[in-house]
């Protein structure tokens, strides 16, 4: 069983890896778009296990964006080296913020973190000299000069590495951590658990991934601005996708990524105007009928017949 | 007799409640100590204040000679004061023998491998069994046994046992009471909270009595059952 499933993975991810090779520019561009939502959509999760319920998404995106413009274009550092500056910054605002706001709770936290991405993008609107205001940003170099499938080599790399990041802690310690705190903070504490400790290290940890994806995305156009770069839409198709692949898991997020991904891209074909009508019924559909979502029915449907 | 922990003067009141007003007593090592009072007596509030889930408003907590009364739950565990819950809390996204291991990995530190092996040790002492099974499949029986397992997996010197055999039948009682004795003699100190009085006759060496937040006997069960005091704490001032 083990084998089978090893192998399952290993040609997937060489499936992924080769994808470009036997596809036109057009399907890579929807890969890298997935991709990079399918990694937000990922770290949302891994937040979301210790029951946090996080809506800094985007604003962890827009800050490792553009502090990967600011730098590549004003001081002009490598563009690689800015990806991980720019998660690098995105993780130490998250620390020295979650210090603050990882003592508040359920609603509470959600809408702090919510609130953050429009404190971001008012700050940088008004950081002129810094950020160039509301007209955004530009780097004249772009990442790999819009090679697409070195680009999406790039996000798949970023993605593979969120989901190792994933499962190790899905295999961990943290995971005992993480469940307990979700489940129960007066008996996690009460059993040793430092849960401050593990909510600012998985605040940390999701927030630099998130900065890490919205650097690189934003190198791949040279571009940033208030408007675009903290756009909801990089936190509400995580979430959406996270939702309908199944929430608490590391593949539940990537089947909705795919899932959602590709719907969204045939609907905006078939129906220029009204995809998105569809797409937000897919998602009522999804959380009324099938509320732990695709993978996650799946994998309960098998567990219950094994232990019959 | 070396005491383990030493109150001194606690005082906690919620709002305008006094829940517990001015205690101070001693735990000393190794002993069965039972916890009696009415309902509402500040039992419960007491463990809280031990364990730190509640802060104390005045007083002082020790254990062990050391100052512990600003210290962080989690901290006190790794101490070694546990605690089980009067109204039984599993993990419930989790199987039996994951919530034991939350005390062993967390409690006392073990990497994941250990923690699983002391955990099934425990459940084995305990009588746990099904280990892999997730809790809405087990007993009431087998939900307060997840309880004392989890709390000895964090292995205390010190645990509070709240109200462990309510709900048990004549058998099971007859078996928690067998594990608690087992407990105590593997070393660790014991203070039981409990209504079953037939129990706390059994196991207790020495029993504290509350009303109101406030120690009104102390002393060993046949003798502190005989005041009147405490009988009127529980039947009334007309009993």
């Amino acid at each position: 069983m083990k084998t089978i499933k090893y192998s399952v993975i290993l040609l997937l991810l060489i499936a992924a890896i080769l994808l470009p090779i036997f596809t036109d520019a057009y399907f890579i561009s929807v890969a890298i778009t997935i991709l990079t939502f399918m990694t937000l959509s990922l770290s949302w999760d891994m937040m979301l296990r210790t029951g946090q319920l996080s809506f800094g998404t985007a604003g962890f995106f827009g800050l490792g964006g553009y502090t990967a413009v600011i730098i590549s274009a004003d001081l002009g550092v490598d563009l690689f080296v800015s990806i991980i500056i720019g998660g690098l910054v995105a993780g130490g605002i998250a620390f020295v913020l979650g210090i603050a706001i990882l003592r508040l709770r359920e609603i509470y936290f959600a809408i702090t973190t919510l609130a953050l991405a429009s404190v971001f993008s008012v700050v940088i609107r008004n950081l002129h000299k810094i950020t160039g205001g509301p007209s955004g940003k530009i780097v004249f170099n772009t990442l790999f000069d819009y090679d697409s499938t070195k680009i999406y080599w790039l996000m798949l790399g970023i993605a593979l590495g969120t989901i190792v990041i994933s499962e190790l802690f899905k295999r961990t310690r943290i995971h005992f951590a993480v469940d307990s705190i979700r489940a129960d903070e007066v008996v996690a504490k009460s059993h040793g658990v430092d849960i401050f400790k593990y909510l600012i290290f998985v605040f940390v940890v999701t927030s630099m991934i998130q900065g890490v994806v919205g650097a690189a995305y934003a190198l791949q156009y040279g571009f940033v601005s208030p408007e675009s770069t903290f756009s909801p839409h990089y936190l509400l198709l995580p979430i959406s996708m996270a939702l309908v692949g199944g929430i608490y898991s590391t593949i539940g997020p990537i089947v909705g990524a795919i899932i959602l991904g590709l719907s969204s891209e045939y609907l905006k074909l078939v129906m220029p105007y009204g995809h998105l009508i569809i797409y937000g019924v897919i998602i009522v559909l999804v959380v009324l009928f099938i509320p732990r979502g695709f993978y996650g029915t799946i994998r309960d449907f098998i567990s219950e017949r094994k232990h019959r | 007799m070396e005491s383990i922990l030493k109150l001194q003067n606690v005082t906690k009141h919620f709002g305008g409640l006094v829940a517990v007003n001015n205690v101070s007593f001693e735990i000393e090592k190794g002993e069965i100590l039972g916890l009696i009072g009415p309902n509402g007596a500040g039992k419960t509030t007491l463990t809280n204040l031990i364990s730190g889930i509640h802060w104390v408003n005045e007083g002082k907590i020790e254990f062990e000679g050391n100052d512990i009364t600003l210290l962080p739950t989690h901290k006190r565990c790794h101490l070694g004061i546990a605690r089980t819950f009067q109204i039984s809390r599993p993990l419930k996204n989790m199987t039996v023998v994951e919530n034991v291991m939350v005390g062993a990995l967390f409690g006392k530190k073990s990497n994941l491998k250990l923690a699983r092996r002391e955990a099934e040790e425990i459940c084995n002492q305990i009588g746990l069994e099904k280990l892999d099974t997730h809790f809405d499949k087990i007993t009431v029986l087998d939900i307060k046994k997840i309880e004392l397992a989890r709390a000895m997996a964090t292995n205390p010197r010190l645990i509070f046992l709240d109200e462990v055999m309510s709900g048990l039948n004549m058998d099971e009682t007859r078996h928690m009471i067998e594990t608690v004795r087992k407990i105590r003699n593997t070393g660790v100190t014991v203070c039981i909270i409990e209504h079953v009085m037939s129990v706390i006759r059994e196991l207790t060496e020495r029993v504290i009595v509350l009303d109101r937040g406030q120690i009104i006997a102390e002393g060993p069960y046949s003798e502190v059952s005989a005041q009147h005091n405490v009988i009127s704490a529980y039947l009334g001032e007309d009993a």
